[in-house]
């Protein structure tokens, strides 16, 4: 790990909160007539207090189910929206405030919004990028050079955007929001639809860089495993709050002490008087249970020996929780985070 | 102003790039866009052959008339089509990147934006226009003359630039804003099309005062035709286009900064 104490906050964010107006829409044709004459509205807070720091080099999966409020902090974050209260340092700067200079310090890559033309190369993208950040040349053909052979790109770089795969099209895309050297850069689902072997691309390349060149980097993902394979830390967000902050290993150790057991049972009855273990069917035939505890309660040692001193088992199996369903029972509100 | 001018090149280059990869569609855009704006003239012309003249305005200065609308239009759009077209840009998200890029908004905004094939389709018609009816009307040309004319294109261009600008902001507010362009302008421009003279009081006021199309043609073709309707207006007015334009731009400009801070950005939160 990073020497967390000494790093300087790069990102500083607190209490920052954004308020929506939603026009509430009524049903039906009745209700549409009434609405043109009498909107209802309602407020929604996006962003409801929430404060973090980020130190240069980290690298944080910000993740939160949809609407969560994720978005709007990134697009606070980013320079895009103004925040209704709370203060934001980004890199020195207020983004809100100084939008043109601080947007040079950053770079931001959709996943479903490229920012390179349909009808052309990515290479004819990357030069009005060049001219729109005033890349100095050598600056940019290194960059150019070395993010080719990185995401290699050199088979694709020359073609039409629109005859790329998805996967292509995203390296390219992280590529164009690299070339003036960010110091922060945010990935807004950087992977969605793309096949395994992108994701497992993208997320190497964005590890290596990382380690190579210190960049600050924020993740907004539905993909657990972009944020298992490249960060370290994890902020949760919903409604608008932040639900937990820390680092992901915490949340697989805190709240990852269940397990489940599903074992196979040779012969009918099977009478399971168990306490701390919750019984379920895990097939039609009866003959299959899952058996869930918490190893805080009960060891699996003590959990299988009084299984198998009670009844005879043909096949067994012992699963962790997935970091997925953590993070499923963390949103819907079955583990409490402090 | 050199890096703004190069921006420019780079913008328009990867612009008619990308328009190229469908060259048939490309050209055949161009000529569509022309012959769409010559039959409204021909339908006009062909009814004027009933009247002989309107308001005492011949088939000539009216086609002079006319010309100051296709040419301030086809500079128009090479600078302020993303203004014209600005809600989609909201709706599509187009504009969280222009937001995310160190530039000024409207400068990207302004450089980036350019339809060169359909300027070029409007332009040459207003050019055509101007040649046919300009050695016809009996304008006496001298270089202030000229300086005048490229001064009022200049305003004129700037005068619809600024009520897209005006547009452009209210789309902040309500995204959309399809119909008020609908009434607000292209109306406008449609009554722009004959001297300013033929319409009501309510008509002529909105003209001159609220979107002030007046300014783009029919003030600056009095200069040079001095027709006898000019009589009804003060003669001042031939002359105020350029401060209309920038006042007006201004203005608008003021509203857009300000209207600014309500953008919503589109997404889910």
């Amino acid at each position: 790990m990073r020497t967390m104490q000494t790093a300087k906050n790069i990102i500083e964010v607190n209490n920052l909160c954004k308020t929506f107006k939603i026009h509430k829409r009524a049903t039906g044709f009745k209700g549409a007539l009434k609405d043109i004459f009498h909107p209802t509205y309602e407020w929604k807070k996006a962003v409801d207090n929430v404060s973090f720091s980020i130190h240069e080099g980290e690298m944080v999966g910000f993740i939160g189910p949809n609407g969560a409020g994720k978005s709007t902090t990134i697009k606070m974050l980013s320079g895009i929206l103004y925040p209704d209260s709370g203060d934001m340092q980004v890199a020195g700067y207020v983004p809100y405030k100084q939008r043109k200079e601080y947007v040079a310090n950053i770079g931001v890559v959709f996943g479903q919004k490229s920012q390179i033309s349909w009808d052309l190369s990515p290479l004819d993208s990357y030069e009005v990028i060049r001219h729109i950040y005033r890349i100095p040349p050598k600056q940019y053909k290194e960059n150019l050079a070395r993010y080719t052979e990185l995401l290699d790109m050199g088979s694709f770089i020359r073609q039409p955007v629109r005859q790329l795969s998805l996967g292509q099209r995203m390296r390219a895309d992280i590529a164009a929001a690299l070339l003036h050297s960010p110091k922060i850069v945010f990935f807004d689902e950087p992977t969605i639809g793309i096949d395994v072997v992108g994701k497992d691309k993208i997320r190497k390349f964005i590890r290596t860089l990382n380690q190579t060149d210190n960049i600050t980097m924020i993740f907004t993902t539905h993909d657990m495993q972009d944020i298992v394979k490249t960060c370290e830390r994890l902020i949760i967000i919903d409604d608008g709050q932040k639900l937990y902050d820390g680092s992901l290993e915490n949340v697989k150790k805190g709240y990852g002490s269940s397990r489940i057991i599903e074992a196979e049972f040779e012969s009918l009855p099977i009478s399971l008087d168990l306490s701390h273990a919750v019984v379920s069917d895990a097939d039609n035939s009866g003959l299959k249970k899952r058996i869930a505890f918490s190893t805080d309660e009960v060891s699996v040692n003590e959990m299988m020996s009084a299984l198998m001193n009670t009844h005879n088992i043909k096949d067994v199996s012992i699963r962790e929780p997935e970091i997925d369903a953590i993070i499923r029972d963390i949103y819907e509100g079955r583990i409490v985070m402090n | 102003m050199r890096d703004i001018l190069s921006l420019f090149f780079a913008y328009a280059k990867s612009g008619l790039k990308s328009r190229f990869q469908y060259k048939l569609d490309a050209i055949v855009a161009t000529f569509a866009v022309f012959l769409r704006e010559a039959g409204g003239i021909i339908a006009m012309y062909l009814a004027l052959l009933k009247f002989d003249t309107i308001n005492n305005w011949n088939i000539d200065e009216l086609l002079f008339l006319f010309s100051l609308i296709f040419i301030t239009y086809g500079i128009f759009i090479v600078f302020f089509m993303a203004l014209r077209d600005f809600s989609d840009w909201i709706r599509h998200g187009d504009f969280d990147r222009v937001m995310l890029r160190p530039r000024g908004l409207l400068t990207q905004l302004v450089l980036c934006g350019a339809d060169w094939l359909a300027a070029l389709g409007h332009g040459t018609l207003g050019i055509v226009l101007f040649v046919i009816s300009a050695s016809r009307v009996g304008i006496q040309w001298n270089p202030a003359m000229a300086v005048y004319y490229i001064i009022a294109v200049i305003s004129g261009v700037l005068i619809q630039g600024a009520i897209f600008l005006f547009f452009s902001s209210i789309s902040f507010y309500v995204v959309e804003t399809g119909s008020l362009k609908e009434i607000f302008y292209w109306n406008m421009r449609k009554f722009a099309i004959y001297p300013l003279s033929i319409y009501n009081r309510f008509i002529q006021s909105i003209l001159i005062f609220v979107v002030p199309f007046a300014f783009v043609n029919y003030f600056p073709a009095q200069f040079f035709l001095r027709k006898a309707d000019m009589a009804a207006y003060p003669e001042w007015l031939m002359y105020i286009s350029p401060v209309v334009g920038v006042t007006l731009y201004l203005l608008a400009y003021s509203f857009w900064r300000f209207s600014l801070r309500f953008y919503k950005s589109t997404g889910n939160g």
